[in-house]
């Protein structure tokens, strides 16, 4: 449950790293999340390592309007969600 | 040759990848859930993972020298390794480790002192519900309604009402952690991506060997029975693991998010088991009262706190074994908070669950309700499939109206 950081990544997106929030947290994050970064940019990476959000963000996600042309599993346990 | 290498290819991609490479559809992992609950009740017993941890609470607490009875009194205080009924806990965690290496999602995830602390409040507070419903969730709601008592069907209302407060602290928590966030302008230096390759399946083979060296061993002690539970517990961990049948999430997204899916297909898996339960028990395989819990306010009053519990610990019984198994460290301290509280249960309160004032009429308990004895074989499992499917259309009612 440590501090969050987006990080502007070289191509303009944004890069969130989740991970050690467990679950439920990430789901109920995208929300605000989404919110706050609306106008900046729409392409967000989101690092999780939560097996459940590896489906449920992405679920999420897609019911708000959002695109999610990635889930990748990046670790042990890692996984790489990019929401557009 | 080329035949063998065919079939073993055939095998890999049929059963394998499906079985630990993919996660299980919901409803796989509640049937399997159903079959595996009605298995062990028709073995030893439904499952339940609380009343176990809260003997191992006692144990510990009489380990630093003050003489505690352990809560439920079907299970006394007893060395844990000579417990059969531990081994499916244990047996939970060999499953839940085995699942989650094989599918590279085992991680040693540590959080912070503040993650640690609600892990072992949430656990505290289950611990408390545990005695107070009694059992846990998957216990005293799933089992128990499979086993047609009244206290499982009282202790979702509890259940999703603690569930409800819990949801609402988290996702205040995740707000909360969003409008703090930082955002760095700066853009980063790209990281060049490294090819990841990963051993975990590999370990998780050694863990399943593993599991079966103990199931050996014990056959060996002339005590097979443990090792049959041990294989009945991994058998739940490999459910719970793959599937992502969570008790906990099931009752914490209902008022929420109203995401009802999950709790769904567990009234459907409680239906299949309750045909079961209700054979083994009509012909006698099984005692009547197998599962079957003193009813009253004191369900509703313990799911609601075990709801909350629950919720903010991050999982239900078997929720913080699995996750505990998975690597989360929050969750070891959720299963040290429920063992102390469960534990001490006996101190505080001076019974054992099941007896004094908490359970008793003026408190607005019922004592033990096995529906067939109150209404008849017939009008207990119409009551209770009428009452699955009014639940049932409920939550289907719920979620359609969010849209």
């Amino acid at each position: 449950m440590s501090a969050l950081t987006a990080v502007k990544q070289q191509d303009g997106s944004y890069s969130v790293d989740i991970r050690g929030w467990m679950c439920p947290y990430p789901k109920y994050m995208l929300e605000p999340l989404l919110k706050k970064m609306a106008g900046k940019q729409k392409r967000i990476s989101l690092l999780v390592d939560c097996p459940s959000a590896a489906t449920d963000v992405p679920d999420v996600a897609r019911k708000m309007g959002y695109k999610v042309p990635e889930v990748t599993q990046i670790g042990d346990g890692e996984w790489r969600i990019i929401i557009e | 040759m080329g035949t063998a290498v065919a079939v073993f290819r055939s095998i890999k991609e049929n059963l394998y990848i499906p079985l630990f490479k993919k996660v299980w559809p919901v409803w796989a992992g509640a049937l399997a859930f159903a079959i595996t609950n009605v298995l062990m009740a028709a073995y030893a017993r439904g499952l339940g993972v609380f009343p176990q941890l809260s003997m191992w609470g006692a144990s510990l607490i009489n380990a630093i020298g003050i003489k505690t009875q352990a809560p439920f009194a079907a299970y006394p205080v007893t060395p844990i390794l000579n417990d059969s009924h531990s081994m499916i806990n244990f047996g939970i965690v060999f499953g839940v480790l085995g699942a989650a290496l094989l599918s590279r999602e085992f991680k040693l995830r540590t959080d912070s002192w503040r993650g640690y602390a609600q892990g072992f409040l949430g656990g505290a507070l289950m611990g408390w519900g545990t005695v107070l419903t009694p059992p846990c969730n998957v216990g005293g709601f799933g089992t128990a309604i499979m086993a047609l008592s009244l206290s499982g069907f009282l202790m979702a209302i509890g259940l999703l009402l603690g569930g409800f407060v819990g949801a609402r602290i988290l996702m205040w928590q995740a707000k909360r952690a969003i409008s703090g966030i930082t955002i760095k302008e700066e853009p980063a230096r790209p990281v060049a991506e490294k090819a990841y390759t990963s051993r975990q399946p590999v370990i998780g083979w050694v863990v399943i060997a593993l599991l079966f060296v103990a199931v050996a061993v014990y056959a060996g002690l002339n005590k097979p029975n443990f090792g049959v539970l041990l294989l009945f517990g991994a058998a739940f961990g490999i459910i719970f693991q793959r599937s992502r049948l969570c008790f906990a999430a099931a009752f914490r997204d209902v008022f929420t998010t109203r995401d009802t899916r999950v709790l769904r297909w567990i009234l459907v898996s409680l239906a299949v088991g309750m045909v079961g339960f209700s054979i083994l028990k009509f012909k006698g395989f099984i005692p009547a009262d197998h599962f079957v819990f003193p009813a009253g306010l004191h369900n509703v009053a313990g799911g609601f706190v075990f709801g909350i519990g629950m919720v903010i610990a991050g999982g239900c019984g078997v929720g913080v074994l699995w996750r505990s198994a998975e690597g989360y460290v929050r969750h070891w301290f959720a299963i040290l908070g429920g063992m102390l509280t469960a534990g001490s249960w006996v101190l505080l309160y001076g019974h054992q669950v099941g007896q004094g004032w908490l359970y008793s009429s003026s408190a607005g308990g019922l004592g033990k309700v096995f529906l067939p004895t109150a209404l008849g074989w017939g009008g207990a499992l119409a009551a209770a499939a009428l009452t699955l499917a009014a639940f049932y259309t409920f939550l289907t009612w719920l979620e359609a109206k969010k849209r």
